[in-house]
């Protein structure tokens, strides 16, 4: 049901997300963790906005992306700076580890559900602290998971073969970009709500590193399309 | 101390820039019975002297633990300091909920700073009557916090609060250069040293009056039960501070 808020001054509970973000694919390598998501925001069926990032940085050393309505991340994004920024309040160089952010955003989430007013979000966060590499997703009910690799999404159905037959989890950083580029080429062709247009961000020692957006290649060049051999009609 | 004017409530100041309702609350944890904390780079020690009301009575205990990274030792009012301790013990519950990590020492104790402070500017609450020593590890390194009914809070090597407690800051002076490199061990028994200079002559050391809490980078709080005590005690006889030079 939809109440008119300026009659009843109703609150309203998000039942259904409007514009909404793709995959996210995350990855450990020998060095750290890394991100990647395209750069599409869709309204409903339409690609509406083709050059967002959804990939944030709240820490020195923790990103943060997820996958679902674009501005529940906007939200997130906000409440866990506001996190970082307490360090400043109370003047003592202290610092939340990116496992921290984890479980605050999965109370989040948590208490958001239990009012039945979710943040319409699949959420990642990524970080690398004292030699150790943090991946944690958090889903729309709050369920807290740590993983060596996470998939959001459509990724979560195609993306899980191509990561267990070309990752593993001491690989170069250069290998597991190759491993989610792959993914995401395969996402373009199947996922409706995808965009060939990538951005990675990784997390090592020296801290944070978001990439600018990137192309994904792929091959339309087929005969079989430039003969729409499919296409022929099929007589009975 | 004597009687002064301008000392009726917390929302007066003296000519002279005091809050005597401030300074009076600090003299109540003067009152209180001694209790001193001290550090080294890995380990606290916390060591009280525990009071018995009268002969039928048990000893009051000092010492808490807040969690499983932090404990205090009391001097003064033991109700007020039951209330900052059930505060304390809540803050750091809270944060584990939602953190699943340990509360950061110092911004506790900047808490309990903080409501103390709150008690002392207004004309209707009294400041709380009791210091503190809290002592932590978290990721920035091991703490002894010392904070007062002032509201103020500051971070010590090694401190003493409390009746008598001057006698064990001399202690403490002279060799409180050793204690960061001392084994938990050392730091016990300099603990224990410092708080036989702080009691009376005809009063001893024994596992009754004694409280000592341990903490480390990998040791949860722990109070040393009876037994453990009596070895301390024993091996107080042996033990002196020059001894340790020697071996460095």
């Amino acid at each position: 049901m939809i109440f008119n808020s300026e009659i009843s001054g109703q609150q309203q509970h998000t039942t259904s997300p409007v514009v909404t973000g793709g995959s996210v694919i995350a990855l450990v390598y020998n060095g750290g963790v890394i991100v990647g998501t395209d750069t599409l925001c869709s309204y409903g069926s339409m690609a509406a906005f083709k050059n967002v990032q959804k990939i944030a940085q709240i820490s020195k050393n923790t990103i943060y992306a997820s996958s679902g309505e674009y501005s529940d991340f906007q939200q997130v994004v906000k409440e866990l700076a506001k996190i970082d920024r307490s360090a400043l309040q109370y003047d003592d160089g202290v610092h939340p580890s990116p496992k921290d952010y984890g479980n605050f955003l999965a109370r989040l989430s948590y208490k958001k559900r239990c009012k039945i007013n979710p943040l319409y979000l699949q959420n990642v966060i990524a970080g690398f602290h004292n030699g150790e590499r943090y991946l944690g997703l958090i889903d729309i009910y709050g369920t807290y998971l740590e993983s060596n690799f996470i998939t959001t999404g459509f990724a979560s159905y195609f993306c899980k073969a191509i990561i267990s037959n070309y990752w593993n989890e001491n690989c170069t950083l250069d290998q597991a970009k190759q491993v989610i580029r792959e993914c995401f080429k395969v996402l373009f062709c199947r996922d409706c709500r995808a965009h060939d247009v990538i951005q990675l961000a990784y997390v090592d020692a020296q801290g944070a590193h978001i990439e600018e957006s990137e192309r994904v290649e792929t091959k339309w060049d087929f005969n079989g399309f430039k003969s729409r051999a499919n296409e022929k009609l099929h007589t009975q | 101390m004597l009687k002064h004017l301008y000392d009726t409530d917390c929302v007066t100041w003296s000519p002279q820039g005091k809050l005597f309702q401030v300074e009076y609350a600090m003299e109540a944890v003067k009152q209180g019975s001694i209790c001193l904390g001290l550090k080294s780079n890995e380990n606290v020690v916390l060591c009280s002297l525990k009071r018995q009301p009268s002969e039928l009575a048990g000893y009051q205990e000092k010492q808490f633990k807040i969690d499983d990274h932090m404990a205090i030792a009391i001097a003064g009012l033991t109700a007020d300091a039951r209330v900052l301790c059930k505060y304390m013990r809540t803050e750091c519950l809270e944060y584990k909920y939602t953190y699943e990590s340990h509360h950061p020492v110092g911004r506790l104790v900047f808490k309990v700073a903080e409501k103390s402070q709150h008690k002392t500017q207004s004309g209707a609450k009294r400041p709380y009557g009791v210091g503190l020593l809290v002592a932590g590890i978290d990721p920035n390194g091991v703490h002894l916090f010392e904070t007062c009914p002032s509201g103020n809070y500051y971070e010590y090597k090694c401190q003493a609060i409390g009746s008598r407690s001057q006698a064990a800051r001399t202690y403490f002076e002279s060799w409180f250069h050793l204690f960061e490199k001392s084994t938990l061990e050392q730091l016990i028994l300099h603990g224990l040293s410092a708080i036989k200079k702080a009691i009376m002559e005809d009063e001893e050391l024994n596992e009754k009056n004694v409280e000592v809490g341990i903490l480390g980078k990998n040791l949860k709080f722990t109070h040393l039960n009876a037994q453990e005590l009596r070895d301390y005690i024993t091996k107080l006889e042996q033990f002196s501070p020059n001894s340790q030079i020697q071996q460095e």
